[in-house]
């Protein structure tokens, strides 16, 4: 490993400021680097103890980190680690997860500067994810679980820090999200009557992934009733007929629906597989061409669209997507009879990745990466 | 853009004003810091042809000043 020390020394690669919380904070403010709540002061001995986790070179280059295309090395990355607040042991996951979302199929130059309200989503699985504490039970995208909180914000530090995501300058979000500070999740496997993402993905069972794509918020699907699979995903199919949504107008587009254990377990138990959940939902999520706007019919459906839609009436079906295949389904959460709808910026395609050493092994455990 | 321009191509970027900076910014990001930038009003997304057609006259000026800067 090159010496941390002499790499700070290098012109720009580190600053002198007051050992103050207070005065590294202004100083953060003052910069621009932060996402507005206060960091932890990036100090040397901070991220050497992040890089004790890393089994490259601090100054190796990981990724381009559109829109500026900054170059992510391991020690840029473990000082936004730090002041996000993360563990040492988290900075494998972190580290695979800048990879995962810089591969071109991802599109994080559309991602990152798009008016569209959308953010990284990760989703972890495999060991790792119960290794690290990442929440996938209860409020799994909400509050409260160390591991997602710290993880999604160095993802967003290292977005604004390296990538130059400036909000209203190369971030050009109409409004943006909250899902713009923290957007990490783990699957709940355990609670999966399917296998996980990660496994239908192509990595072994046993391995770990992350698997990531520019996404909305979760709607929420709210099914009390229905105890049917056919009854589930007809209001999970309802939910994603939606106007709205960039996925209507994107052939490739991977619209991901997360089932709430409950839900999942009743879809499974009707005896349906993951791909017929997909096959259903391309099949009834869609809604009539009468409902979206006159200008949207005649200004897009029927230019851009022209196969389909030329001289197609108000009763012609929009499917929210397009290809079965390409849906994603995940199980997240604990006890309640909910689920969620996540409509993506549509130019996106979802990438997986595996946790692997340096040999090229998958890693059973972040300790692998210890030095 | 920024490749069309590094092979010599007459390149220029339409934005709209809330865009500039953005388009400025990658020019020099993608190395090409001279990339000419036609400034439109904002928005071009829901306008009907007649304001479309406003935009047009507003960019066309440009990209004539720009060609002839070449010529010079």
């Amino acid at each position: 490993m090159t010496n941390l020390a002499e790499l700070l020394k290098v012109p720009g690669a580190s600053i002198e400021a007051e050992d103050d919380f207070d005065a590294v904070n202004a100083l953060v403010n003052q910069r621009g680097w932060g996402d507005g709540l206060p960091v932890v002061p990036p100090t040397a001995s901070r991220v050497a103890a992040m890089l004790a986790f890393c089994d490259r070179a601090a100054d190796e280059p990981v990724a381009k980190v559109a829109p500026r295309y900054g170059e992510a090395t391991p020690l840029r990355l473990a000082a936004n680690a730090v002041m996000a607040g993360c563990r040492p042991e988290y900075f494998p996951l972190y580290l695979l997860a800048i990879e995962a979302m810089c591969e071109e199929p991802m599109n994080l130059y559309g991602v990152q500067a798009t008016t569209h309200p959308c953010a990284p989503l990760v989703i972890v699985n495999g060991p790792v994810a119960a290794e690290l504490g990442i929440n996938c039970g209860h409020n799994a995208f909400g509050p409260g679980a160390h591991a997602n909180a710290t993880i999604g914000r160095a993802i967003r530090l290292a977005l604004l820090n390296i990538g130059g995501a400036t909000p209203g300058l190369a971030d050009m979000a109409t409004m943006g999200a909250p899902s713009k500070y923290s957007y990490v999740v783990a699957e709940n496997e355990t609670a999966s009557p399917w296998e996980p993402l990660h496994v239908e993905r192509g990595v072994p069972a046993g391995a770990s992934a992350v698997t990531v794509i520019g996404a909305e918020c979760p709607h929420n699907v709210n099914d009390h009733e229905s105890i049917s699979a056919e009854g589930i995903l007809t209001t999970i199919a309802g939910t994603m007929a939606i106007t709205g949504a960039n996925d209507v107008f994107y052939v490739g587009a991977q619209p991901v629906v997360v089932m709430g254990p409950e839900h999942a377990k009743t879809v499974a138990s009707g005896g349906m597989s993951k791909a017929d959940v997909k096959r259903f939902l391309r099949d009834h999520a869609h809604l009539p061409l009468g409902k979206f706007s006159k200008e949207n019919i005649e200004r897009r459906f029927r230019v851009a669209f022209e196969d389909s839609y030329a001289d197609a009436g108000p009763d012609t079906p929009v499917y929210a997507f397009q290809r079965a295949e390409d849906l994603l389904i995940v199980v997240v959460g604990g006890a309640g009879k909910h689920s969620a709808y996540i409509p993506t910026f549509g130019a996106t395609r979802a990438v997986t990745r595996a946790l692997k050493l340096r040999d090229g092994s998958y890693a059973r455990s972040v300790k692998d990466f210890k030095r | 853009m920024a490749e069309l321009r590094k092979r010599g191509l007459v390149t220029a970027v339409i934005c709209s004003t809330p865009f500039m900076k953005l388009g400025a910014t990658q020019a020099r990001t993608f190395g090409t810091p001279d990339l000419a930038l036609i400034e439109i009003p904002h928005p071009l997304g829901g306008l009907d042809l007649e304001s479309v057609k406003g935009r047009a006259g507003v960019a066309v000026p440009q990209i004539v000043a720009m060609m002839k800067k070449l010529l010079e």
